[in-house]
């Protein structure tokens, strides 16, 4: 009886986002932390993970939660960088920072998201606001 | 999984950052020694660093991934560059023609990679900041 609340479509792409998101994190401080190290090339969440998401939604009505909790985000060197330095590391710590604030505003809406979906069912089961 | 995300490679580069800072210091404050354990002028250290694999994050349907990484410092070498010779008779080390051999210590070389490590340690602790916050975050989910 729960599970289509627990199963609703925003519910499973929140939490999806989630962990894409703090996956980013991760590689956010693998990038910072190897920003000297010589011949280190910068990772991502890879593109496929955003590329399959979109592509669920583009036959007209929305994908079944099911689908959506098949996709699951992982890590790719990152092939679109702008410079290389000579020593062949590829992080700019500046954009690495900016993509870390982002990352982080990104992360409090989409906890904020799960935590009203939980507080919702809460709601319904005990029949009070608290 | 962690509760911190990230604090495992961000520990490792502050460590290694921090060892670089040390170094630094020990060779501007050795700039001026003439002579070291084994007699000779001190000579220059430089710390070097290499990433060390924390955990590959494969996905599920066998695609590669890069895995994350954090960094370690690999070893500390000396820089082999011959020193400065100056003329100073007066000196306690000079040699038989009153020439002084210097560190190979070059102190607008020390203070930039001062400010980079600096800088590079800023920046991991920034990211430990943000790892915490997203912690309490996380934790807060449904209250």
């Amino acid at each position: 009886m729960i599970a289509p609340v627990a199963n609703s479509l925003n519910y499973q792409l929140a939490s999806k986002l989630l962990d894409a998101s703090v996956m980013r994190h991760e590689a956010i401080a693998t990038n910072i932390a190897n920003a000297e190290t010589p011949g280190f090339r910068r990772i991502d969440v890879a593109s496929d993970f955003n590329r399959a998401l979109r592509s669920q939604f583009t036959g007209g009505r929305p994908p079944s939660p099911s689908d959506v909790a098949a996709i699951n985000p992982h890590l790719a060197v990152d092939a679109n960088v702008r410079t290389v330095r000579p020593d062949g590391n590829s992080v700019e710590i500046e954009t690495e920072l900016m993509a870390m604030s982002r990352n982080r505003v990104d992360h409090e809406f989409l906890t904020e998201i799960v935590s009203r979906h939980i507080k919702q069912l809460k709601m319904a089961i005990s029949g009070r606001v608290t | 999984m962690e509760l911190l995300t990230g604090i495992a490679a961000t520990g490792g580069a502050l460590n290694s950052q921090r060892t670089r800072l040390d170094i630094i210091a020990q060779n501007i404050a050795n700039a001026r020694t003439t002579r070291g354990p084994d007699g000779g002028p001190y000579q220059r250290r430089i710390v070097s660093f290499e990433s060390e694999l924390l955990r590959s994050t494969d996905s599920a349907n066998g695609a590669k991934s890069p895995g994350l990484a954090t960094v370690r410092v690999s070893g500390v070498t000396t820089d082999p560059t011959p020193g400065q010779r100056v003329n100073d008779p007066g000196h306690p080390d000079a040699d038989a023609q009153g020439m002084v051999t210097l560190p190979n210590v070059n102190l607008a070389f020390e203070m930039v990679d001062l400010i980079t490590a600096s800088r590079a340690y800023e920046a991991n602790l920034n990211v430990a900041k943000n790892s915490r916050q997203m912690a309490l975050k996380t934790l807060e989910i449904g209250k």
